[in-house]
Formats: C-alpha cells, structure tokens, sequence
C-alpha cells in the first residue's frame, strides 16, 4: 500500500523572494528614516542646538522603547584613578567591622569576570549621591549577623591617581581618601 | 545621482529580497550571547535587581524616571517574581537560539532584556545597550527563516522548500546600521578627548587594576606603544564606522576589528562586550561566502565526530585520497 501523500500547500513551496507590499513598504520606509535620523542625533555627541532640540523631543520614545544608547565607551576622558568604595559598620557596643564590594584586583580571573558588575557599580558609586542610602543599607543587611545591633554605616572611598609616566601623582579634590556618607540604622531599616 | 536612481538604490538595499542566512545566524549568536549574560549574572540577580538589593526599584526610578519598559513594575514583590524572570528570559533566549517561535521568543527576550536594564542601568555596560538594541530591530528580522525549529517545522508541512526564500533585508540593515553607528560615535567621542588626542587615554586605562585580565608583556605599557595603540583604535573605530559599507575592502576592515576586539577581550575585563560586538559582523558577511564555511565546517564535524568508513567514503569523496580512511573502507 502507497503512503497518501501528505497536504501539500496550494501554492507549493514558495522559493521566490518576498518584498513587502507597496503600502506596508511605505511604513516601513517611514520607520527606517524616523530611526536612522533619531537615533544618530541620540547617540553622536555633536553640540548643536538643533540636536539638542531633537534629543529633548524624542526623549520620551528613546526611553519607552529601550532605544536610547551612548557608545562613549572610555571617553572623551577616561578615568585616571584607581579607586574603590568601602563600608564600615559601627556597632552599638563600640566595635567596628570593615565590608568591602567585591574588587576586581583581589579576585581569580574567573570571578573577575562573573563580578566585574560590581567595578561598573563601584564606579558610579564613587560619583552618585543617590546611591549612597541603598549601599549603606545593603551594607548594614550584610553584617546584621552579631547579637548587638548596627549603629551606624559609613562609606569610605579611597582614591590613588595615576601619574603619566615621569610625572608625579597628584591627589585633587575630586581623588581622595573621603567618607562619602554616613547613615544610622534603625532596627525597622533591616526588616 | 537623480531622484529616481537614489530611490532605486533605496529599494535594493533596504528591499530586494536577500539569504535570510546571516540574520539566523546573527540570532544564534545573540541568543547564546544572552544566555551567557544572565548566567553570568545568575549569582548576583537578587543583589542587582530583588527589593533588598544594591539599588531600591524607588531608587532608580528616581534616577531615571519616565514611562519605559519594565516588567519589573508589573510584578508582586517577592524574590520568587525576579527569579521567574531570570528563568523566563534564559528559556525565551534558548528559543530563540533555537528558532523555535522565533518571533515570540525574540519579543520576550527584548522585553525581558530591556526590564533588567530599566531595573538597573547602573551596571549596563555597552554591550547591555547593544544588545538591547539589537534586540529591538530584531523582533522585525525574518531571523526564523533557516537555520531553526520554525523552518524545519515548516518545511516538514510542505509550507516552504528546504531552501529557505529569500526575504527583505531591512532589518538586518538597520543592525548592521547600529553597529556601524557604535563604531563611528566611539571614535568621534574619543577624538573630543583631550588623553585620547595626547596619547595617554590608553596608558590611564591599561593602569586601572580593576580592568585588567590577563597578563601583557611589559613592553606594551611603554607609553609610546600605548599612544599608537590608542589612536590606531581610534583610526580603525571611524573605519569600521564609515568604509565597513564598502564591499571590496569590507573583509581586510571585519578582520581588522576581529583583531582590535580578540586584543581588548584578552587584556580588558570586559565581560562579552567584544564578543556582542563581533556577533554582528556576521551581518556584514556574503550569504554565498557565509554557505561556503558552514559547509566546510560541517564536513570538518562529520570527518572528526562521524568517521565511520561509510561516511567517509560515500560522503566524503574529497577525502577519499587520504590514505587511512579509504583503506579501512568496507566498501569498494
């Protein structure tokens, strides 16, 4: 007994390229122009008004579809110091304990690599108040592990600057040993 | 060039229809690449993005605040709905590997992308945005046309030729479009810096302990090596950038990139940041060129995981003239 041949598209199978329709390729024709034209007045840093202008007026859809995008990647100045942020907890009986965010320079390469995370926060840590209350926070969660409670956290940065060859390093205001920010904690903060 | 013709070239480039062959292997890539940033990132997920973590979900609203997609503000509290996250975003990029519902998987996958980076855009690196952009034209790319599940499904039906159509390449361009435009606004942002134009731009970077992977010979910190390295980098970023279009030099200039991307994933820790980057050059590759590798790549595998003597001699006829397989052939 022959097998029945199984079903078989009314058109066959379709080799021939498709183009879209004439209506649909004018759409699309209108969406490839519109991104071209925003996203590259987004992303390339020219200083002009009327970039600026059209920067302000497609803010909203950049940031509702995901399409806003900068590839200043180490530039125009990249940053010239090692630097790193740590904690100290205070505890109520006087004792201090110190936390520090994973660094990169203290791990394996491996781990390096699946924390490097923390350089990117680290970084931006260092330059952003508004992080400041959530890493000291995080910080206390961490070290809620004694029977005395934490009094108080402080998040120190230490800062060498890197000094081009035969030069000598000098520390600036903006790179330096400085407490950042202090918080007390509160029983209720470590629910 | 008249009105008609810029209009002609127009509609070839964006339109006529072409192999669907780079943009499916594009979308392996990618959905390989975005498994291996969320596994990556498996270890910390609650530190970056649950309630308790580095930064509050109040927080980063604050700090970039507007209407954007984040699934994030869609879900109960609760460790178990971020973690759901995770698992859904590494199942929907191995479909779409897979090219199984490739359309659907590549929208979850963008959706779910583009949450964890609203979540958290202080750990999104440029390859977190490349990503995210990428995946965004490629929820429009026929990228399921070969190479996938949905193909063999289809072809199983009768519904299409093994051979895949060819479709219309506007898609894919505006990815090749993004690459090209990461390229050239690397470059122009780097010649409005001061250490980049001075030459020292590589010597801070290459001096930063906390970028550094594996070990470099001293002589690549001599700040003259390192001056000429930062601008052959800038030179070679508005190339990619610009002459990347041109046909006859496109394969000198992709393989200049591989070697500038292959250098920086050795000695910078930048986790799969060059490796994003690279993904997309399949895009810029001849289908026909692209059909000539694969094909020699799959007689390697067959030659080296398969090397029964039937199959290398009935399948294998470029190979009869090796001597060992052919005379342990049970066949004449």
């Amino acid at each position: 007994m022959t097998p029945m041949p199984r079903a078989v598209n009314k058109r066959g199978p379709n080799v021939r390229g498709s183009t879209p329709p004439r209506w649909r390729r004018l759409a699309i024709n209108v969406f490839i122009v519109a991104h071209i034209f925003i996203v590259s007045c987004w992303a390339i840093p020219i200083s002009s008004s009327w970039r600026l202008a059209v920067r302000n007026f497609v803010t909203p859809y950049m940031r509702w579809t995901g399409l806003f995008q900068a590839w200043d990647m180490f530039s125009p100045v990249p940053k010239n110091a090692n630097s790193y942020v740590e904690a100290i907890i205070h505890y109520q009986d006087g004792n201090t304990r110190t936390w520090a965010f994973p660094r990169m320079s203290h791990l394996d390469v491996w781990e390096r690599y699946s924390k490097e995370r923390y350089r990117k926060y680290g970084d931006l840590l260092e330059v952003t108040p508004a992080l400041w209350p959530d890493a000291a926070l995080f910080a206390a969660r961490q070290n809620n592990n004694r029977a005395v409670p934490i009094k108080t956290v402080f998040l120190v940065r230490y800062c060498a600057p890197i000094a081009l060859q035969g030069e000598v390093a000098q520390r600036s205001e903006s790179c330096d040993d400085d407490v950042l920010y202090s918080r007390p904690i509160h029983a209720g903060d470590l629910k | 060039m008249s009105r008609k013709g810029l209009s002609a070239h127009w509609n070839e480039f964006f339109f006529a229809p072409r192999s669907p062959l780079p943009i499916a292997l594009f979308r392996i890539l990618y959905g390989a690449l975005v498994c291996a940033t969320v596994l990556l990132l498996r270890r910390d997920w609650l530190v970056w993005y649950g309630p308790y973590g580095l930064i509050s979900p109040e927080t980063m609203s604050q700090m970039e605040p507007g209407v954007r997609i984040n699934i994030f503000h869609l879900l109960p509290s609760g460790d178990a709905w971020i973690e759901a996250v995770f698992w859904v975003l590494l199942g929907s990029a191995i479909c779409l590997c897979a090219g199984f519902l490739t359309r659907i998987s590549s929208v979850v996958v963008f959706v779910c992308l583009t949450s964890l980076n609203e979540r958290n855009l202080i750990i999104t690196h440029s390859g977190d945005t490349f990503l995210r952009v990428t995946g965004f034209f490629l929820m429009f790319a026929p990228a399921g046309a070969c190479l996938s599940v949905d193909h063999l499904i289809r072809v199983r039906a009768r519904k299409e030729g093994r051979v895949p159509k060819p479709r219309a390449p506007w898609a894919q361009r505006m990815i090749q479009f993004e690459l090209s435009l990461l390229y050239f606004t690397a470059a122009y942002s780097k010649a409005l810096g001061e250490p980049w134009l001075s030459g020292a731009a590589l010597y801070y970077i290459y001096h930063l302990e906390d970028l550094r992977r594996f070990p470099l010979p001293q002589w690549f910190y001599n700040p003259t090596v390192l001056a000429l390295g930062g601008w052959g980098a800038m030179i070679l970023e508005f190339t990619l950038g610009t002459l990347i279009w041109i046909r006859a030099i496109r394969y000198y200039i992709l393989a200049a990139g591989l070697m500038l991307h292959l250098v920086l994933e050795y000695s910078l820790n930048i986790p799969l940041f060059q490796w994003e980057v690279l993904s997309a050059y399949v895009l810029f590759i001849d289908p026909r060129d692209l059909m000539r590798v694969m094909a020699r790549a799959r007689l390697l595998v067959k030659e080296r995981l398969f090397r029964s003597p039937r199959t290398t001699h009935s399948r294998l006829p470029a190979m009869r003239s090796r001597g060992p397989s052919r005379k342990t052939s049970n066949h004449p």
